[in-house]
């Protein structure tokens, strides 16, 4: 394959966090704090001090077609290690948002459905329901995996853990107006 | 006297392309890519017309930019262009919804993709209402 | 009696349903009252609202607001709400551009946030604002010889705020020492969970639930302490996969700080929502 090399890249990714509190990525000095705090490193396609050298090299194709964002657990461990004062959780946002907007992302993941999934639960209701979630990722589990998840899912009913019916907030119109002022998609009654 | 635009968009080939047309079309083009530039932009110099994209930063501040122009007593009257994917981008949390018109003050809302021909026409119409209703104040 | 604003969570209202009535039960004997929000929303979590900000400050603004009506400091059990109702309060304050827009959506709701709120997490409340000393002196079943690791996880940790320690807390281990408890120096005691890499990216996060279990019972925990619904449930609910993941044995108790510090109040355990777990927590009440 033969990567594209985009310089823009790193300006697009700039641009989804300068409207925020600014954040140095392009100053990254390389040390590795980060990938040797964080505790998802060993299973991410590149650890996080790689994917920061690569967005600053526009390696745009690598980097959306890596688990490494997904694979974020949002722990803020290199957040808070990081003698540059980059926010490396804040970045590994912005690429999910880029990506999702996009909608470029690795074949296979369940990240991106996962958080679709979510999202959708929660706008159009107020609450989580976990058991409408399954759906999104567990046909994508091995079988053996499927089947844990299913015998933990039945223990949970069984001790009275799991909804049985989606919970829903009392004031949902309202709820939902006040979402479309925020994205402003979608007819209301 | 050439017209002046600025846009504001964090997708750069978008920018390249749409920035081309309206080169060709005599205009003069500006370009932010991302919202807080493109606010400095609008407080430092003089625009005919704003293209807008909405999804970019922190999520749809598109809207946030609209209404805090229609706010603003010396950019009020700008004509502002919106030219977004949005659906596209977010399109899993409302499918098949429509953009709802109430929630954007805005002049006109395009959706991307969008035509050479038309852009200009809509571009000229805009900055030529904008100048009536000028005129007409004055 | 001081009363708090209490805002549950979504996993409080099942998954972890024992957190929520041994929170409001061991609170009453403290003398804080938890007083539910009327009409919360969920705080958005970690997954989707992440990625799109703006949404995400709404979400938590709006409970904010709500909160903010009751004049009461606002208090969360689960670390990631307690983080997302944080940092949002901490932005829009420092944002008034992003406070008006947010403000602007959440009319629809007759509701507005000025950002004169208090928010403290569940622990840091019994920890720090009631103070291990007077909970000390409420103690009536001392947990003599209950060895505890104080497992505090991420988000109620980091990102930092004001000046905390982030890397070397304490007043986990004083809340466990005021119930007469052990403490075990737990050096994994600010790693993360996994959280929804459980369900994302699960071998990956099997591997942490692993890593976790393995330095406690290498320790010598009787009992890994949580102060997160999402810790509680990788931490136990998983380990059982981890078991048939890496070919281990685990059988850890994981219990709520609540659950053990209303145990050493004297206050029946069926009341703190004992029995609803994997992993029995008998051997751990047995030996107290």
């Amino acid at each position: 394959m033969t990567e594209t090399y985009t310089f823009n890249f790193m300006k697009e990714v700039s641009s989804l966090l300068h409207a925020a509190d600014g954040n140095p990525f392009p100053m990254c000095v390389q040390c590795g704090s980060c990938s040797g705090s964080c505790p998802v490193a060993a299973y991410m396609d590149y650890t996080p001090r790689q994917i920061i050298a690569m967005v600053n090299a526009g390696l745009k194709d690598q980097v959306l077609n890596s688990n490494t964002f997904w694979y974020c657990a949002s722990c803020y461990q290199c957040s808070v290690r990081c003698p540059q004062g980059i926010s490396i959780t804040e970045l590994m946002y912005a690429l999910q948002r880029y990506s999702i907007w996009k909608s470029r992302y690795q074949e296979g993941l369940i990240g991106p459905s996962f958080s679709e999934a979510f999202a959708k639960t929660i706008v159009n209701a107020g609450r989580t329901f976990e058991p409408i979630l399954a759906p999104s990722y567990i046909f994508r589990f091995k079988l053996r995996e499927f089947f844990l998840e299913v015998q933990n899912a039945t223990e949970l009913m069984l001790k009275g853990r799991l909804p049985l019916l989606p919970p829903r907030i009392k004031r949902l119109d309202n709820f939902k107006r006040m979402i479309r002022k925020i994205i402003p998609i979608g007819g209301l009654a | 006297m050439a017209k002046r635009i600025l846009i504001i968009d964090d997708d750069p080939d978008f920018v390249a392309g749409i920035k081309s047309i309206l080169d060709t079309a005599g205009f003069e083009v500006d370009v932010a890519y991302d919202p807080k530039t493109g606010q400095k932009e609008l407080q430092s110099q003089t625009y005919d017309l704003l293209l807008l994209d909405i999804m970019m930063g922190r999520g749809a501040e598109g809207v946030m930019i609209a209404r805090k122009l229609r706010k603003d007593a010396k950019l009020r009257e700008m004509p502002v262009l919106i030219i977004t994917g949005m659906r596209e981008q977010i399109a899993f949390l409302f499918p098949g919804e429509p953009i709802h018109p109430r929630f954007v003050e805005v002049d006109e809302l395009v959706e991307k993709p969008v035509e050479p021909t038309m852009l200009i026409e809509k571009v000229n119409a805009l900055i030529q209402a904008a100048e009536v209703r000028k005129a007409l104040t004055q | 009696m001081k009363d708090y604003a209490y805002f549950p969570g979504c996993s409080l209202e099942k998954l972890a349903i024992s957190y929520h009535t041994s929170a409001l039960e061991t609170s009453k004997k403290l003398g804080a009252r938890l007083m539910e929000l009327d009409d919360w929303n969920c705080c958005g979590s970690t997954t989707y609202f992440h990625i799109d900000e703006l949404l995400a400050y709404t979400l938590s603004a709006r409970n904010l607001a709500i909160a903010e009506k009751t004049g009461l400091d606002l208090v969360a059990p689960c670390s990631a709400c307690y983080k997302n109702m944080y940092f949002t309060a901490a932005h829009l304050k420092k944002d008034p551009e992003l406070a008006e827009h947010i403000n602007y959506a959440l009319e629809e709701d007759d509701l507005h946030f000025s950002g004169n709120i208090r928010i403290r997490h569940l622990l840091e409340m019994y920890a720090q604002d009631i103070g291990p000393e007077e909970i000390k002196t409420a103690v009536t079943h001392p947990l003599d010889g209950v060895q505890i690791a104080p497992y505090y996880g991420c988000q109620i940790l980091r990102p930092r705020k004001d000046h905390e320690s982030v890397e070397q807390p304490h007043y986990f281990e004083d809340l466990i020492s005021a119930i007469g408890a052990t403490p075990i120096d737990y050096p994994l005691k600010t790693r993360c969970c996994g959280g929804s890499l459980i369900i994302s990216s699960r071998t990956a996060a099997l591997s942490m639930v692993r890593n976790l279990l393995h330095t406690a019972v290498e320790r010598q925990a009787d009992v890994i302490a949580t102060a997160c619904p999402m810790c509680q449930i990788n931490l136990e609910c998983y380990q059982q996969s981890v078991n048939q993941e890496f070919n281990t044995n685990f059988s850890v108790p994981i219990m709520y700080f609540t659950q053990l510090v209303g145990v050493a109040l004297g206050i029946p355990s069926k009341k703190l929502g004992i029995g609803k777990e994997f992993i029995s927590v008998m051997p751990v009440l047995a030996s107290e």
